[in-house]
C-alpha cells in the first residue's frame, strides 16, 4: 500500500491529477473520523476532509516518502481540525456547550440495553462526556483524541500536533484530569 | 516507598508506564486501587459513535474536490518555462539596448567632439613658437651676459660656459632657419650673429679667458646682447598680444 500511494503520488506530481483521486478514496474515511472524533460534528468533519485533502494536493511537492501518505493526510486533518476548535467563535461555543442543544452536537452511544433506566442513564454519560470534552482546550481535545480514542503514541501526537514529546504528555494528562473531574460524579451515581 | 502519582497511572493505562512504575503497581495495593479507579473512569468515556459513510464517500469527497485541483507540471512547468523564457528575452532586451545607447553615445561624442587642432591652427602655432624662441632668447642672453662677466683662469667655469654654448648652438640653427624662412630678417640676422659667437665658444678646444675677452671683443657680443633684448621684449608684446586676441574670441 504504501508504494502503491508513493507511486501515485509522483504520478500526480508528474502532471497526473484524476490519479489524486486513489488517494482520497483510500483515506478519507480515516481522515472523517479523527476530523469527526476532534470536531464532534459530522458537517463540520466533511468539510475538514475536503480542506485536509486539498491542503494535502497543494503541499503534495513537500510531501517526503520517507512517512506515508495516510500518516501525512492524518496529520494535516488533524491540525485542520485543530485550526477549526481554536477559532474564537468554536472555542466559545464549546465552552458554552450546555447551552446548546444537546440532540444537535452529542454523541450518541448506541444502547444494548433496552432497560429505559439504562437507555437514560446512557445518555446522561453521554451528554456529560460530551460536555467535558468541550470544556477541554484545543490541544487538550486533540491530544486526548489521539490519544484515547484513535490510540496514538505520545511520539506520534508530538509530531502530528508539531509539539515536544513531554508537552503532548502533559496535554493529554490535563484532558484526564478534567474529564475525570467532569465525570465523577455520573460514575457515583452509576 | 514512594507510591505512583496520577501522571504516572494515565502513563501505565495507555501502555506506557516505565518497568519499575508497572513492577510498583504489582506490588503495592495502594497503588493498584489507585489505578483501578483511574482505569474505571478512563474507560467510561467510550468511543465516539463516529456517523457511518457509505462505500461511495472516497468519491463523493473526490469528485466535489477534482474541480478545484490544478495540474501539476503541465500547466505549472509550461507556466514557468513560458515566465522563464520572457524573462530571458526581457534581458537580454535590456542588456542589447543598453549596449546600443552606451555605443550610440560613444560615437556621437566621436563625431560631434572637436579636438583642439594646434597644426592647423596658424595663431596656436605662433603662440607656441613664440614661447620656445622666448625660452632659447632668455637662455642665450644669460650666456651672453655671462660671457661679458667671464674673466675668470678657472677653466672649470669656462667648460659650463662652452657646454652651455653647445647646445644652444644646436637649437640655434633651427631658429635661424625657421626665422630665414619666415621672412623675418631681424630675428635670422640676429640669431646669425649669435651663431657665430656660440661656435666660437663651443669648438674652442681650449677656452680660455684670453679666448673669451677675444670673442667678445671681435664679434661684439655686447651688440648681439641688446639685438637679442629687443628682440626677446617684441616675442614677449606678440605673446602678450596673441593671449589678448585669445580672450576676445573667448
Amino acid at each position: 500500500m504504501r508504494e502503491s500511494d508513493h507511486s501515485i503520488v509522483r504520478a500526480v506530481l508528474a502532471g497526473d491529477k484524476e490519479a489524486y483521486g486513489a488517494l482520497v478514496r483510500a483515506h478519507s474515511a480515516t481522515v472523517f473520523r479523527v476530523a469527526f472524533r476532534i470536531v464532534g460534528n459530522e458537517a463540520d468533519a466533511e468539510e475538514i476532509v475536503q480542506e485536509a485533502f486539498l491542503r494535502g494536493y497543494q503541499r503534495l511537492e513537500s510531501y517526503q516518502e520517507r512517512s506515508s501518505f495516510g500518516t501525512w493526510i492524518y496529520r494535516i486533518a488533524v491540525n485542520c481540525a485543530l485550526n477549526r476548535i481554536s477559532r474564537p467563535g468554536i472555542e466559545a461555543e464549546y465552552r458554552h456547550g450546555e447551552e446548546s442543544d444537546p440532540e444537535e452536537k452529542t454523541v450518541q452511544v448506541p444502547a444494548t440495553d433496552a432497560d429505559p433506566e439504562r437507555v437514560l442513564l446512557s445518555k446522561e454519560i453521554s451528554v456529560a462526556q460530551d460536555t467535558a470534552m468541550r470544556r477541554l482546550t484545543a490541544t487538550e481535545k486533540s491530544a486526548f483524541v489521539l490519544r484515547h480514542l484513535e490510540d496514538r503514541s505520545t511520539s506520534e501526537i508530538a509530531e502530528v500536533l508539531d509539539i515536544a514529546p513531554n508537552a503532548a504528555k502533559q496535554a493529554v494528562f490535563r484532558a484526564v484530569q478534567k474529564l475525570r473531574r467532569e465525570l465523577a460524579p455520573l460514575r457515583r451515581n452509576a | 516507598m514512594t507510591h505512583l502519582g496520577d501522571e504516572e497511572l494515565v502513563e501505565l493505562y495507555y501502555g506506557e508506564g516505565t518497568s519499575a512504575a508497572d513492577a510498583h503497581l504489582h506490588a503495592c495495593r495502594e497503588c493498584s486501587a489507585h489505578y483501578a479507579e483511574a482505569k474505571r473512569s478512563l474507560d467510561a468515556i467510550g468511543p465516539v459513535a463516529v456517523p457511518h459513510k457509505s462505500a461511495d464517500y472516497g468519491d463523493r469527497v473526490w469528485e466535489n474536490l477534482r474541480p478545484r485541483l490544478i495540474p501539476y507540471r503541465k500547466e505549472t512547468s509550461g507556466w514557468r518555462g513560458w515566465a522563464n523564457w520572457r524573462a530571458l528575452a526581457m534581458l537580454t532586451g535590456c542588456a542589447l539596448v543598453l549596449s546600443a545607447v552606451f555605443l550610440g553615445g560613444r560615437y556621437w561624442e566621436r563625431i560631434t567632439t572637436k579636438r583642439p587642432d594646434v597644426a592647423s591652427n596658424p595663431q596656436a602655432t605662433q603662440r607656441v613658437v613664440l614661447v620656445v624662441l622666448t625660452d632659447h632668447l632668455d637662455r642665450t642672453e644669460r650666456l651672453l651676459v655671462q660671457l661679458e662677466h667671464a674673466n675668470s683662469p678657472d677653466r672649470t667655469e669656462n667648460a659650463q660656459l662652452q657646454s652651455e654654448a653647445r647646445e644652444l648652438l644646436a637649437s640655434n640653427r633651427l631658429y635661424r632657419a625657421s626665422a630665414s624662412n619666415a621672412d623675418d630678417p631681424a630675428l635670422a640676422g640676429a640669431l646669425d650673429r649669435l651663431e657665430g659667437v656660440l661656435a666660437e665658444i663651443a669648438n674652442d678646444p681650449n677656452l680660455s679667458a684670453a679666448d673669451i675677452e677675444r670673442v667678445r671683443r671681435d664679434m661684439n657680443t655686447k651688440g648681439i646682447l641688446f639685438e637679442i633684448r629687443v628682440l626677446r621684449a617684441r616675442n614677449s608684446d606678440q605673446e602678450s598680444g596673441l593671449r589678448t586676441a585669445k580672450g576676445a574670441t573667448i
